[in-house]
C-alpha cells in the first residue's frame, strides 16, 4: 500500500529524511515513532505529495507520488486521510459541516453526504454534537470530528501526524482505539508520534526515525 | 463592503480619466469638423461644369459634406460680412468672387496626409482653379489629438495598472485571512479550480459591483459639475458640451471591472493561493 524507496529529502543541506526505504502493506497499523525532528512529519508530508522527496520514489496505493502531476495530487489525497495534532477544523463551521466537506469537494451529493456524514460521526461518538461549532467541544471531541473527517469518504489509508499531542492519556487510549477499529474495517493506518505511552497501548508494528534514518525495526504483533 | 469601497475608489480615478479623455477627444473632434476645405471653380466654367465636378465630388468616399456657393452668393455673403468693404467691390464693375464648394471630409480622412492627398488629387480636376485650407491647423490639431490619445494609454495603463494592484492586495487579505481553510481544503483533495472558482468569482464581483459604484460617484461629481457650471453664467454651453459615458461604455467599464477584479484575483491565487497543507 506504501513504499518508500531510497527516499532522502533535504532542507537547507540538512537531511530531514537519509535514504529511507519502507514497505506497509494493505490492512497494516504502523507506528511511526521517533523525537521532534526525527523526520515523522516529513514523511508523511510525502505521503499526501504536500513535499517531493529529494532523491529515491514515493508509492501510495500504486500511484508513484513522484512522477505525479500537480493536478493529480488532490485524486490520490481523497484516497488518504489525515488527523493532525491541531485539528485543523474551520471555526466558523459546524461538526456536520467540518466532516461533509471532503465529501463537498467531491461534489457527493446531498443525500449522500447526509449519510455518510451521519455513518462517520457515529463512528467516532459525537453525533450529538453534529450542530456545534468546534469551540463548543473539548479536545477529545475536536480530535474525534477531525478523524470523522478523514474516514468520511472511506480511505484507503489514514495518516495521523501525533494525534494525541494535545490529549490526556484518557483520550488518548480513546483515540488509538478508535484507529484500531478503522484499521480493523481494513484501511491502513499509520500513526506518527513521539509519545511511548501510544506504542505501549496500540502494540503494533513499530517504525522507529532518529535523524532522518530508520532505526532497525521491531515488530510487535497483538 | 471596505473591499468594494476601495476599489470603487480606485475605479473612479479611472473613469474620471476617462471620462477627461472621452471629453477632450470630443472636443478635438468637434473642432475637426469644423475645418472646412474649399475648393474654388475657375471663373469660365459653366453651370453644367460646375454640376459636374460636383457629381464628381460627391461620389468620392472620403467626402462627408458638400455645399456650392455660386457667385452670387459668395458676393452676398461677402457684402453681409463686411458691409463697409462692399463699396471696392462694385468700383470694379463685375464680380471677382469665384464660385466654390465648401467641403468637409469623413473622420478618417481628415489627417494631415489626408487632406493633403484629397486636395493634390482634387486641384488636378478641370475647372478646379485652388483648394485651400488650413494646413496649419490640421496639423496641430492632428498633434494634439495624437497628444491625447498618447497619455491616455500611458495614463490608462498606470491607472488599470493600478486598479489591479489594489485589487489584486483586496483579495489577497481575504485569502489570508481564509489560508487555514485553504490549507485544509488541499488537504482533503480539493482541486485547484474548485479552491480557485469561488475567489475569481468574488474578484469579479468584487470589480462590477465596484465599477458600478465608481459610475454613481462619477455622475454624481459630473452633475455637481454641471450645475457649478451652470450657475456661473460666464461658461454658459459649456455645460451642454460635456458629456457623461453613454450606456455601452457604462456596461463596457463595468465588464473591464470585472475583468480587472478577475485579474486581481488571478495573480492572488497564483502567488499566494496555494496555500501549503
Amino acid at each position: 500500500m506504501i513504499q518508500l524507496i531510497h527516499v532522502s529529502k533535504f532542507y537547507d543541506r540538512r537531511a530531514a529524511l537519509a535514504d529511507v526505504t519502507l514497505d506497509i502493506e494493505k490492512g497494516e497499523f504502523v507506528l511511526l515513532m521517533g523525537p521532534s525532528g526525527s523526520g515523522k512529519s516529513t514523511l508523511l508530508r510525502l505521503l499526501i505529495g504536500a513535499e517531493q522527496p529529494d532523491d529515491g520514489h514515493v508509492f501510495v496505493h500504486g500511484k508513484n507520488l513522484t512522477k505525479l502531476k500537480s493536478s493529480e495530487i488532490p485524486y490520490l489525497r481523497r484516497k488518504v486521510g489525515t488527523v493532525f495534532q491541531d485539528f485543523r477544523l474551520l471555526p466558523k463551521k459546524s461538526v456536520f459541516d467540518n466532516v461533509a466537506l471532503p465529501l463537498l469537494v467531491q461534489g457527493a451529493s446531498g443525500a449522500d453526504i447526509r449519510r455518510k456524514v451521519t455513518e462517520a460521526l457515529r463512528a467516532v461518538g459525537v453525533d450529538h454534537k453534529r450542530d456545534q461549532l468546534p469551540i463548543g467541544l473539548s479536545t477529545g471531541e475536536q480530535q474525534r470530528v477531525c478523524v470523522a473527517r478523514a474516514i468520511v469518504n472511506g480511505p484507503v489509508v489514514l495518516l495521523a501526524d501525533e494525534p494525541t499531542g494535545n490529549l490526556d492519556p484518557e483520550l488518548t487510549s480513546e483515540i488509538m482505539e478508535l484507529f484500531k477499529l478503522i484499521n480493523a474495517r481494513g484501511t491502513t493506518v499509520v500513526v506518527a508520534t513521539h509519545d511511548p505511552l501510544v506504542m505501549e497501548q496500540v502494540n503494533r508494528r513499530v517504525v522507529k526515525l532518529a535523524q532522518g534514518m530508520l532505526v532497525p525495526e521491531q515488530r510487535v504483533w497483538a | 463592503m471596505v473591499a468594494i469601497l476601495t476599489t470603487a475608489s480606485t475605479l473612479a480615478c479611472v473613469g474620471i480619466f476617462l471620462l477627461l479623455y472621452v471629453n477632450l477627444r470630443a472636443a478635438a473632434g468637434w473642432l475637426q469638423e469644423d475645418v472646412k476645405i474649399m475648393v474654388y471653380l475657375d471663373d469660365r466654367v459653366s453651370r453644367e461644369s460646375a454640376a459636374s465636378i460636383e457629381e464628381q465630388l460627391r461620389s468620392d468616399r472620403a467626402l462627408a459634406s458638400l455645399v456650392f456657393i455660386s457667385k452670387e452668393q459668395a458676393l452676398g455673403e461677402f457684402k453681409a460680412q463686411f458691409p463697409s468693404e462692399s463699396r471696392l467691390l462694385e468700383g470694379l464693375g463685375q464680380n471677382p468672387l469665384p464660385a466654390s464648394f465648401v467641403v468637409t471630409l469623413s473622420p478618417q480622412f481628415r489627417g494631415p496626409d489626408a487632406v493633403k492627398h484629397w486636395a493634390e488629387r482634387v486641384r488636378t480636376i478641370a475647372g478646379v482653379a485652388q483648394v485651400n485650407y488650413n494646413q496649419d491647423w490640421i496639423n496641430a490639431l492632428a498633434t494634439i489629438i495624437r497628444s491625447i490619445e498618447l497619455i491616455a494609454i500611458g495614463v490608462g495603463i498606470v491607472l488599470s495598472a493600478a486598479a489591479v494592484t489594489i485589487i489584486r492586495n483586496t483579495i489577497r487579505l481575504t485569502l489570508y485571512a481564509r489560508r487555514d481553510e485553504l490549507a485544509i481544503l488541499r488537504l482533503i483533495g480539493a482541486t485547484t479550480s474548485f479552491i480557485r472558482v469561488p475567489y475569481l468569482l468574488e474578484g469579479a464581483a468584487l470589480g462590477a459591483l465596484g465599477s458600478a459604484v465608481s459610475l454613481i460617484m462619477l455622475k454624481v461629481v459630473y452633475e455637481v459639475f454641471r450645475q457649478q457650471v451652470r450657475a456661473m453664467g460666464r461658461l454658459a454651453g459649456l455645460e451642454q458640451m460635456v458629456t457623461f459615458f453613454s450606456p455601452q461604455i457604462c456596461l463596457a467599464l463595468i465588464v473591464v471591472g470585472m475583468g480587472l477584479g478577475c485579474a486581481g484575483s488571478f495573480v492572488s491565487l497564483r502567488r499566494f493561493g496555494e496555500a501549503k497543507v
